[in-house]
């Protein structure tokens, strides 16, 4: 419509920020604050970009529902990115139903997949999947298909789904070409690293060794008798005996399972799952009651047979014991997964996504900065943790395109 | 005020390559529209692309009978049409925030976005003769007939209307339906407006209402 704001925008959308902003710099106007927040999260100033799409949005004027709309998307995205989620979904609903009413399918969509991305990052995995679906599966821009492949395939890998990610992953490979963004294409690489990379280790016989994805979901397929350490259960094909709240029952399957086919001394028994220092008898008790649980327990997939000095484990119906442990082990290995996707977190929103306190979420990370495992960026509330280290900024920004146009 | 639907006689496009148009004018053979990066010439019988000018063009297009107009980002520039060389430039008066753009009576009218008013500049220096205030954010700019017509766009909403030079009041306004936008306008000097259709690529023909 403007002529400076079409020439800023034309130079955005060809990936030249500071193109757009050479042209917008001193202007505040509401279409100008919008581009200028955009170049800006472009260029990694999320915090600037945030407040100038802010005031972009106060700006717009009351008959302008659509631009409006369109600020707010962006701003929840920035949100998402900066690992805001205690940011309002409420008001990015209302604008995505504003953008549908309009007609702004791209720009709509693009806000439904903001919220299931948001839904994928705190393990809400039915409702990212219900969120898509209520998408429909509509002609989209091939940069917002690339963003719909992503969340695809994020919700295939938790779910060990391999064959359905790679599957998502090549058709955002596809789409990414299509859109001609580099940024896109190489968000869609790092995506697909994680299924060339170690998620696992196997452990058999005292021997190790890693496990691409596709592997650990073979072994859901495997005739052998399990002792999985991401889900704390034991299991063979169908047949899953949940252990997750037992965690000694749990710690005595493994250090069987990791022997075996030899036997566990009482002592090693002892000193492995209740963590004791010296041994007495009312250890040994303790020992003989829980191998009673731990047995019962296991009954439909494996014996605790007593040996002289110990414990064995006899699998079932299957001549392999297996277990599947995580590629890295140490102590708060769960703040390190979530930290280990390259994003700038929140204490508060990493205590969001794993369900626990801000101050057990605090006190780990304070352990592991001490150990240089994390650092981090920022003071008080805009302290940002990540892992190191970090090649520059990686954000997902993908705001929407045609912000601007009519 | 007369008001009425517009009625659509004909649409062009879309182009290949064209993703919007932000500028309209004719030059008594062909329709040229604006796409960004380019001048585009249409046959309006064929609606083909006959020809077009690489030049920066990001919004309104004008024609004076042997020169084309077209805004790029704050300035005006002024171009052969024959040769689609670049003779001269002068500053927007809107200084970037400028739409449309139309030619008549030896002066340029430029369409200011947002701020709702349409400047006379004078086309050697760009000095802002006079300036008319109007309702709505302004797109495109026409003369035709002694009327001053132009588009409008705010909130999904646009239509074509005239309004008096002196005062800004409307006096006559051709809503188009609910999405279509109007970016660039230009009368054909007979029954037809050439308008514009913003982010769609299209360039639409709108019948001007008859004078009885």
């Amino acid at each position: 419509m403007e002529s400076l704001i079409t020439a800023a925008a034309r130079a955005l959308e060809a990936g030249d920020p500071l193109g757009a902003l050479n042209r917008v710099a001193l202007r505040n106007d509401a279409p100008s604050l919008a581009l200028r927040g955009i170049a800006m999260a472009q260029l990694g100033d999320l915090a600037k970009a945030k407040s100038l799409l802010r005031s972009a949005a106060r700006a717009f004027g009351p008959r302008e529902a659509v631009a409006r709309a369109r600020c707010v998307v962006a701003e929840a995205e920035i949100a998402l990115v900066s690992r805001d989620l205690s940011w309002p979904v409420r008001t990015l609903a209302a604008a995505r139903a504003i953008l549908e009413r309009h007609g702004d399918l791209a720009n709509a969509a693009h806000a439904g997949h903001i919220e299931a991305r948001r839904l994928l990052l705190v393990g809400r995995l039915d409702e990212a999947e219900r969120s898509l679906a209520e998408l429909g599966a509509a002609p989209l821009p091939p940069a917002s298909q690339v963003t719909r492949e992503l969340v695809v395939a994020g919700i295939a890998i938790r779910r060990l789904r391999t064959k359905d990610a790679r599957a998502a992953l090549d058709r955002a490979v596809r789409a990414a070409k299509l859109a001609g963004i580099p940024a896109l294409a190489a968000e869609v690489d790092s995506a697909s690293c994680v299924l060339d990379t170690p998620a696992a280790r196997l452990i058999t016989r005292g021997e190790e060794r890693p496990l691409l994805l596709e592997e650990v979901e073979d072994l859901a397929t495997s005739e052998a008798l399990v002792v999985d350490t991401f889900h704390h259960a034991a299991r063979r094909r169908d047949i899953i005996v949940p252990l997750g709240t037992r965690p000694v029952l749990f710690a005595l399957a493994r250090i069987l399972a990791q022997a075996w086919p030899a036997d566990v001394s009482r002592e090693a028994l002892i000193t492995g799952a209740f963590r004791a220092r010296h041994l007495d008898e009312s250890h040994r008790a303790r020992l003989r009651v829980e191998i009673g649980r731990l047995r019962a327990k296991l009954r439909p997939l494996a014996e605790v047979t007593a040996t002289k000095q110990g414990f064995a484990l006899t699998p079932r119906k299957t001549r392999q014991v297996l277990v599947l442990a995580r590629p890295v082990e140490e102590k708060h290995a769960t703040v390190l997964a979530f930290l280990s996707d390259g994003e700038p977190w929140s204490s508060s929103a990493l205590a969001l996504a794993l369900g626990t306190s801000a101050r057990t979420v605090q006190r780990a990370l304070d352990e592991l900065a001490r150990s240089n495992k994390v650092q981090s960026f920022g003071h008080g509330r805009a302290r940002r943790w990540m892992t190191p280290p970090v090649p520059g900024f990686p954000t997902t920004l993908l705001l929407p395109g045609p912000l601007l146009k009519t | 005020m007369k008001r009425s639907a517009a009625e659509i006689v004909t649409e062009y496009g879309p182009f290949p390559g064209v993703e919007a148009v932000h500028g309209v004018t004719y030059d008594g053979k062909h329709v040229w529209f604006a796409s960004g990066d380019r001048l585009n010439a249409i046959d309006p019988a064929s609606g083909k692309v006959a020809r077009s000018i690489d030049v920066a063009a990001h919004a309104g297009t004008a024609f004076d009978g042997r020169h084309l107009f077209q805004i790029a980002e704050d300035r005006i520039q002024k171009i052969d049409a024959a040769s689609g060389k670049v003779l001269s430039t002068i500053p927007a008066p809107a200084g970037g925030g400028d739409s449309g753009l139309a030619w008549a009576e030896g002066s340029l009218w430029v369409g200011h976005y947002r701020e709702r008013k349409i400047h006379q500049v004078d086309p050697e220096t760009g000095k802002v003769l006079r300036t008319i205030e109007t309702k709505r954010f302004v797109t495109g700019v026409t003369w035709v007939d002694g009327e001053l017509w132009h588009g409008t766009w705010e909130n999904e909403e646009s239509d074509v209307r005239r309004i008096d030079p002196e005062t800004g009041k409307v006096l006559e306004q051709l809503d188009l339906p609910t999405g279509t936008g109007v970016s660039g306008l230009e009368s054909d000097g007979g029954e037809r407006f050439f308008c514009g259709g913003g982010a769609n690529g299209n360039v639409r023909a709108v019948r001007r209402p008859r004078r009885g």
